[in-house]
């Protein structure tokens, strides 16, 4: 029975490594072509960002991440409204990452501590990245599903960028009532005003 | 011209490549318990909002004209010098951190940080060198806030103070209790030379902001509401500092959930 639960446990856990190793291998693809693409000084501004951006549509699981971050303004808004923000957060989710990752499009990383969580099946990618006086721990938060893999979190220095913008959008969402076909006009605006600045400062 | 034809087939097939993916992605749905609101507190206590609001504003604009300017010039210094001055300020604070490690019951880390200070105090040249890191004691950091909140003092309402940006009252008692006890100021007042003590917070200042340049801007220019935004992260970073979280699967993981329609 003990050597049948030590053959089981060593099974799952190099089960476990397996997975976390497979998404650390994904992300890293991801992330290369993300930073290749800045480090690209043949493709113009807008080009660049609409690359990026499809990448980030492709690989974040923006809908899932839009809907949490809408808290309790989803629930009573009406399907249109609905589509209409997640296209919206999706431009906006991508201009965050894209500013993000423009930062750190000069300096090495490395993918390090690579963890599985398998209560919440969630794998945990620590990125260190290097710059000439120290270094910044990223860690993405990454789901499979259906033989695909999600980000659906990332996390700078402990800080949630998803809890964040939970927390950034009720602020704004309670100045409208929660009314989401209001809070899609500003959120609009902010992608309008945030593009022009990214286009504008690259 | 051929070369350029096949150029742009290529390109719009690419492109048409990455639309067909992003559509797939579209159709990801989450169950509805992902936006359910108990599990994550939305509501930070700010009853000083509207005041907040005004020093952040206040706060936004210095940070704009004069300290991100004067990071910026920092980070131009040639890297030994950055170092050498971030480790120096970071050594001047170990006396304070063994405290409060001390005061929360940490002996092993206390014991730690002694050493630190020993170390990088003498073979370091007054701290200007992390020796100690090269021999295997580890940097950690507590502070008074972090010791309140250990003896279960709560966070209090948020404040934003001038100049010194985003705190909450636990913290702010525990930055004047910092400040009065701190031996270096003592010394520095006993000396009659209280200069020292504006001089070494703004440098700290500048050493700090030069490290966060790029997601102090990403955040700011991509923000709704950027108030919200740096209070929410606050909360957020000083929770996992008194938590003492070293590695990332502790943090709050938001229910989000992946199908396929």
């Amino acid at each position: 029975m003990r050597l049948f639960i030590q053959t089981f446990s060593l099974v799952l856990l190099i089960n476990q490594s397996a997975l976390a190793d497979e998404a650390s291998s994904w992300l890293k693809t991801e992330i290369d072509f993300i930073l290749n693409a800045y480090n690209n000084s043949s493709t113009t501004n807008e080009t660049r960002f609409l690359i990026i951006e499809n990448t980030i549509n492709y690989n974040f699981a923006g809908a899932g991440i839009a809907k949490f971050v809408a808290g309790k303004a989803w629930a009573g808004a009406e399907k249109n409204t609905k589509k209409d923000y997640i296209t919206s957060f999706k431009r906006h989710l991508a201009l965050n990452i894209a500013s993000l990752m423009k930062g750190y499009s000069n300096q090495e990383y490395k993918l390090i501590n690579i963890k599985y969580d398998s209560k919440n099946k969630v794998s945990l990618i620590d990125m260190e990245i290097y710059n000439e006086t120290g270094s910044l721990v990223v860690t993405w938060r990454v789901k499979k599903s259906k033989e695909r893999y999600f980000v659906i979190d990332l996390l700078v220095a402990d800080i949630s960028l998803v809890v964040t913008k939970r927390s950034e959008f009720n602020s704004m969402l309670k100045t409208v009532d929660y009314d989401l076909h209001e809070f899609n006009k500003l959120l609009k605006d902010q992608n309008e005003s945030s593009y022009n600045k990214f286009i504008k400062s690259n | 011209m051929a070369i350029f034809k096949i150029l742009i087939v290529f390109a719009s097939l690419f492109f048409y490549n990455f639309s067909l993916l992003a559509v797939e992605s579209d159709t990801v749905k989450t169950s509805s318990s992902d936006f359910e609101t108990g599990n994550f507190e939305d509501e930070i206590y700010d009853p000083l909002e509207p005041i907040n609001r005004a020093i952040f504003g206040f706060n936004n604009v210095a940070d704009k004209i004069v300290l991100e300017p004067v990071a910026k010039g920092y980070r131009k210094l040639p890297s030994p010098i950055q170092t050498g001055i971030g480790n120096f300020l970071s050594n001047l604070k170990m006396p304070l951190v063994i405290v409060n490690q001390l005061l929360q019951g940490q002996g092993k880390n206390a014991g730690e940080s002694t050493g630190r200070f020993v170390v990088n105090s003498t073979a370091g040249l007054f701290g200007l060198f992390d020796v100690a890191d090269k021999i295997g004691l580890e940097q950690t950091q507590e502070d008074f806030g972090q010791t309140l909140a250990t003896w279960g003092v709560g966070d209090g309402f948020y404040l934003v103070l001038p100049i010194f940006g985003p705190s909450n009252v636990r913290d702010t008692a525990g930055m004047v209790l910092a400040y009065t006890t701190d031996p270096v100021n003592a010394y520095a007042v006993r000396e009659g030379e209280p200069w020292i003590l504006p001089v070494r917070t703004a440098t700290n200042a500048v050493d700090q902001r030069s490290k966060i340049i790029d997601e102090v801007n990403a955040m700011r220019n991509n923000s709704l509401d950027y108030y919200a935004a740096v209070r929410s992260s606050y909360y957020q970073y000083r929770k996992a500092a008194i938590l003492n979280i070293d590695d990332n699967s502790q943090t709050p993981l938001p229910l989000i959930t992946i199908e396929f329609e």
